[in-house]
């Protein structure tokens, strides 16, 4: 039963406990081991959004020729530290006109969606995940999309101006991108035939390639929506600085806000994640992995698998900070237009190739197939890979791009030198319209 | 919309440029902040800084003859030198009547650092140097005499 549901305690837990208390190992494997990987999947991740707080800030330093904090601790490694501090010993102040009993309860809300989460992640192998549940991804998309609900209530219930503008910017921003984040996933979902996020990283093992060679686009699709769902730029509107203070935290100082920045920094993390494990492989490392035997060392097998996985985070949070200081902010409308216009149709569009192509290959020209009672549903074999590698990069990424470029054959242009020129066409065009009246009136 | 456009707008190959751009500016070299109280910044030449009264290294008097020239020559009135006329033996020779420095006073809370006073000084003894930090407490602490001109002003060490 606890190995049905990914709950089984590594063989070394189970005798360091009992060597100190006899338990039953049903205990320990319920109760004592779960805490235990609660309370240290908490410790670290808190650890690390601190730390992610300091890499963006030397990243954004970086990229502007700067050096970042260098003054707490050797190359400012202590500043999360003394910003902790700080945020936790400042007053806690509610606004006048603010709503008592929703204010404090928005942030607490964006918290709970972002570490609710983290028990579903896969960070790694056996006993490295918390729990595997059978419908993870959904689990995921449901309590990350609910951080949304937090930000909406900080907005109304602030009683301001500018929060409230923040909170219906999310709001609209989360209606034309959370369609086209639950469609790209279909497209990878097609080859694991499974929800349970350890299922998927394990139908890639199986496979020995990454999901992304399948499915570029629905990688993109998927990466450009988790930057949307974050709030990161360009897509952060509901806190666009420069233009509405700080959008919906404007009136939230000190802890609360804090739990705010906490919230959002684990969302770059949940999705880094989920992206990481349905496209790029999750723990697998390609060759690697399979020659570790998995049963002689459990342990090694473990510790790589996590390592692996956190390099892969790594260098997706890389990026997204690194487009959070190359990309100036979208405006509401452009938003509109790229969640509408382009990213759900490519989305479906994706589905829809995805379908034929899988259909073709397996059927058509009778192509091996994993069976369907496995976890792994996708090409089985050599020829099957390179056909579907083939199939899905070489015909149906540029036929979804063809869709995309009908479907948006009449959208204006945001090339900005093709601006100006049609304004400049269009000035002189009423400029002579002006003349011929002049000339008419004359006569 | 020629093929050109129209593939950069599908591969979205602004926006990789942009990320190249970013990129390439993180390389340690391109950091121009110093680390100013624990590292000196290196300052131009002929920065004008804090005042100083040269000392003749030879003899360990000061090169100052007490011409008066600088305080003429200053625009703001900053500088007051004090002599008095002395019997003087130097060099093996007969004891001469000579102007000689008693007090040096610059006011550098008055001072435009119009390097006027340096030029005028016939004997290279006044000279602006690149000293920058001249914040003070106090007003007062802002007129310099003459042991402040010749040692130079204590440089605070910053530990931290």
């Amino acid at each position: 039963m606890s190995e049905v549901l990914g709950l089984a305690s590594p063989e070394w837990f189970a005798q360091l406990v009992t060597r100190l208390v006899a338990l039953d190992r049903a205990w320990i494997d319920y109760a004592i081991w779960p805490i235990v990987q609660i309370a240290l999947t908490l410790f670290i991740v808190a650890t690390l959004v601190a730390y992610l707080v300091y890499l963006e800030r030397k990243i954004s330093a970086f990229i502007q020729a700067r050096l970042g904090p260098m003054r707490v601790g050797p190359w400012g490694l202590l500043q999360p530290l003394a910003d902790l501090v700080k945020l936790i010993s400042k007053e806690d102040i509610i606004p006048d006109k603010a709503d008592r009993a929703i204010f404090p309860l928005a942030p607490m809300i964006s918290v709970m969606a972002g570490f609710t989460c983290l028990a579903v992640l896969p960070f790694g192998p056996t006993w490295l995940h918390i729990a595997d549940v059978n419908i993870g991804l959904l689990f995921v998309f449901a309590f990350s999309s609910l951080g949304v609900l937090g930000i909406i209530m900080a907005g109304w219930s602030s009683n301001s101006k500018y929060p409230l503008l923040g909170g219906l910017r999310s709001s609209a921003q989360m209606v034309s991108y959370e369609v086209a984040m639950g469609l790209s996933i279909v497209g990878a979902l097609v080859f694991t035939g499974t929800l349970s996020l350890v299922g998927i990283i394990n139908g890639q093992i199986r496979s020995g390639v990454w999901n992304i060679v399948y499915q570029p686009l629905g990688f993109f699709i998927f990466l450009v929506c988790g930057l949307a769902e974050t709030n990161r730029t360009p897509f952060d509107l509901p806190e666009g600085e420069s233009e509405i203070v700080g959008g919906f935290h404007t009136e939230y100082s000190g802890f609360r806000w804090s739990l705010f920045f906490l919230s959002e920094y684990t969302g770059i993390l949940i999705v880094s994640s989920v992206a990481t494990t349905l496209y790029l492989g999750g723990w697998q490392i390609p060759y690697v992995t399979r020659m570790i035997d998995a049963d002689a060392y459990p342990l090694i097998y473990a510790l790589a698998g996590l390592a692996s996985f956190t390099a892969k985070v790594a260098i997706l949070i890389y990026g997204f900070m690194w487009f959070r200081w190359t990309f100036p902010r979208y405006r509401y409308d452009q938003l509109m237009d790229l969640g509408w216009k382009w990213l759900t149709p490519a989305a479906l569009a994706n589905i829809v190739l995805t379908g034929i192509v899988y259909t073709l290959l397996k059927s058509g020209f009778k192509l091996p197939f994993a069976g369907p009672d496995e976890s792994y549903i996708g090409p089985s074999s050599a020829s099957s890979r390179v056909a579907m590698i083939i199939a899905m990069c070489a015909i149906a990424t540029p036929v979804a791009l063809a869709i995309l470029a009908f479907i948006n054959r009449g959208t204006a242009d945001w090339d900005i030198a093709d601006q100006r020129q049609r304004q400049i066409a269009a000035r002189a065009d009423r400029r002579a319209r002006i003349e011929a009246d002049r000339a008419q009136v004359s006569e | 919309m020629n093929l050109r456009k129209v593939l950069s707008r599908y591969f979205l190959i602004d926006l990789l440029k942009g990320l190249r751009v970013t990129f390439k500016q993180q390389a340690p070299g391109e950091i121009i902040t110093e680390q100013y109280p624990r590292v000196r910044p290196i300052v131009g030449e002929r920065f004008r800084g804090a005042p100083r009264l040269n000392i003749d290294p030879d003899t360990g008097e000061s090169l100052c003859i007490a011409c008066n020239l600088c305080a003429i020559v200053c625009p703001e009135n900053c500088i007051e030198v004090g002599w008095e006329n002395r019997e003087v033996t130097a060099g093996g020779r007969a004891a001469q009547k000579r102007k000689v420095l008693t007090t040096f006073i610059f006011d550098t809370s008055r001072c435009l650092f119009c390097n006027l006073c340096a030029e005028a000084c016939p004997t290279y003894c006044l000279e602006l140097t690149q000293d920058f930090e001249l914040a003070s407490y106090t007003r007062k602490d802002f007129i310099w005499d003459r042991e402040m001109l010749e040692q130079g002003r204590k440089i605070t060490k910053y530990t931290r």
